[in-house]
């Protein structure tokens, strides 16, 4: 197996970690492409701690063009998140944050997240949606 | 339209293959660790389908579950709680309409779920889908009550106090259904279905004639056995079964699941931005 396979295989490791809840409620396939993982970083302008996912926004710049485009991270519901060590306060706005994720299938500025990094402590937290795979964070 | 198998998709699908083979063995040994406890029962010596006073924990459906063997589904999701005796999807006898159907909403990878827009999962959708359900034996009330989570939010009722079907029951998501012991197995027999959801997140297609008999049953404490026969002369030339297996989950509770509150999936599934 080439190293070209193994990077293809750990680029999905995280995805398919996460099947289960991400079939939670829709099927993951048919809104986000699985071809398509992308990397953010970006300020928290807005989060929708509700059902059945919680959403966040995130406004990210274009490091080439300097514009900015808002983008919309899908993650598992509320009750789940919680599970996971998750509580309301634990991402406020105006934070700086790193997402790891798919984008959607349908070329829109969303993605599902698998894992999010708050860029000033470090933590990181699991998403219980599309990504499991990094639980390890503790949220304030 | 066909479902891509780039070489990416390839890659996605031997790890989902790998992923599910794991979780497999997770499952066989959390059953076979904790299946040692026994069934409970009910101080009568009924089977109960729920835990005992000390353990907390409730059923939650798998969605690696389908009531057929479907190739193509099971590259992307393995179908790995099946039961053994489940149909090949091509053997299903279904009206050439309904399979046409099927295979257009597999294409689309199920996106038209009417579950994915918070709209109520009838029928076997109910115990396929995560987030748990609990199943009340209400012998004084006389009924059995199903509460689901993920379906969402709902219930179904089941009488069991041997009252017939009505003649012509209203149409709606859940049915009217009564139900029976068959020693430790729970019969439900259920009429009186809308055709406004999917029998399974596969799409499997329904009409106003569709009549259920799911039959329930607990082999081990870990483990919720579901078939369910589908009677609906209008989208299958004959009837049919398939079913799964349902594992228990210590520590799992009912919770506010109110899909409707900020539901933005069906939206982005029909390609408009957000």
């Amino acid at each position: 197996m080439t190293r070209k396979t193994f990077t293809k295989i750990g680029m999905f490791i995280g995805l398919v970690v996460s099947i289960p809840t991400a079939m939670s409620h829709h099927s993951f396939i048919a809104q986000y492409d699985p071809e398509q993982p992308v990397t953010l970083t970006g300020v928290v302008t807005n989060i929708d701690w509700m059902n059945p996912h919680v959403y966040f926004y995130i406004d990210v710049k274009d490091p080439t063009t300097g514009a900015i485009e808002n983008w919309g991270i899908e993650m598992g519901p509320p009750h789940m998140l919680q599970k996971r060590g998750w509580k309301r306060n634990s991402m406020k706005i105006g934070d700086v944050i790193e997402i790891e994720g798919t984008r959607a299938r349908n070329g829109s500025t969303n993605a599902n997240a698998r894992k999010v990094t708050m860029t000033a402590t470090g933590i990181v937290l699991g998403t219980a949606s599309s990504g499991q795979t990094i639980t390890s964070g503790k949220s304030d | 339209m066909e479902i891509k198998t780039s070489h990416t998709v390839k890659y996605f699908a031997i790890i989902v293959a790998l992923y599910a083979l794991s979780l497999q063995a997770v499952f066989s040994q959390e059953s076979n660790g904790a299946s040692q406890r026994p069934v409970p029962r009910w101080p009568d010596g009924r089977i109960s389908f729920t835990g005992p006073p000390d353990v907390i924990g409730n059923w939650d459906g798998p969605v690696g579950a389908s009531l057929a063997n479907d190739k193509i589904y099971n590259e992307l999701f393995p179908q790995t709680r099946n039961l053994p005796t489940n149909l090949e999807i091509e053997d299903v006898p279904f009206q050439p309409w309904a399979r046409k159907l099927y295979e257009t909403r597999r294409a689309n990878y199920g996106k038209d779920d009417p579950h994915t827009r918070c709209k109520p999962s009838g029928g076997p959708r109910m115990f396929h889908t995560p987030y748990g359900f609990e199943i009340l034996d209400l012998p004084d009330a006389g009924h059995i009550i199903f509460i689901s989570v993920g379906t969402p939010h709902s219930w179904k009722v089941v009488y069991m106090d041997g009252r017939p079907h009505p003649e012509s029951p209203e149409p709606s998501w859940f049915g009217h259904a009564t139900g029976r012991w068959e020693g430790d197995t729970l019969v439900i027999d259920t009429v009186g279905f809308n055709e406004k959801f999917w029998l399974t997140r596969e799409g499997f297609p329904h009409t106003a004639q569709l009549h259920l008999i799911e039959r329930l049953s607990r082999p081990d404490f870990d483990t919720l056995r579901y078939e369910v026969t589908i009677d609906d002369p209008g989208a299958y030339t004959e009837t049919w079964s398939g079913g799964w297996l349902i594992p228990w989950v210590d520590g799992n509770e009912p919770f506010d699941y109110l899909c409707q509150e900020n539901n933005l999936d069906g939206r982005h599934m029909d390609a408009i931005d957000n």
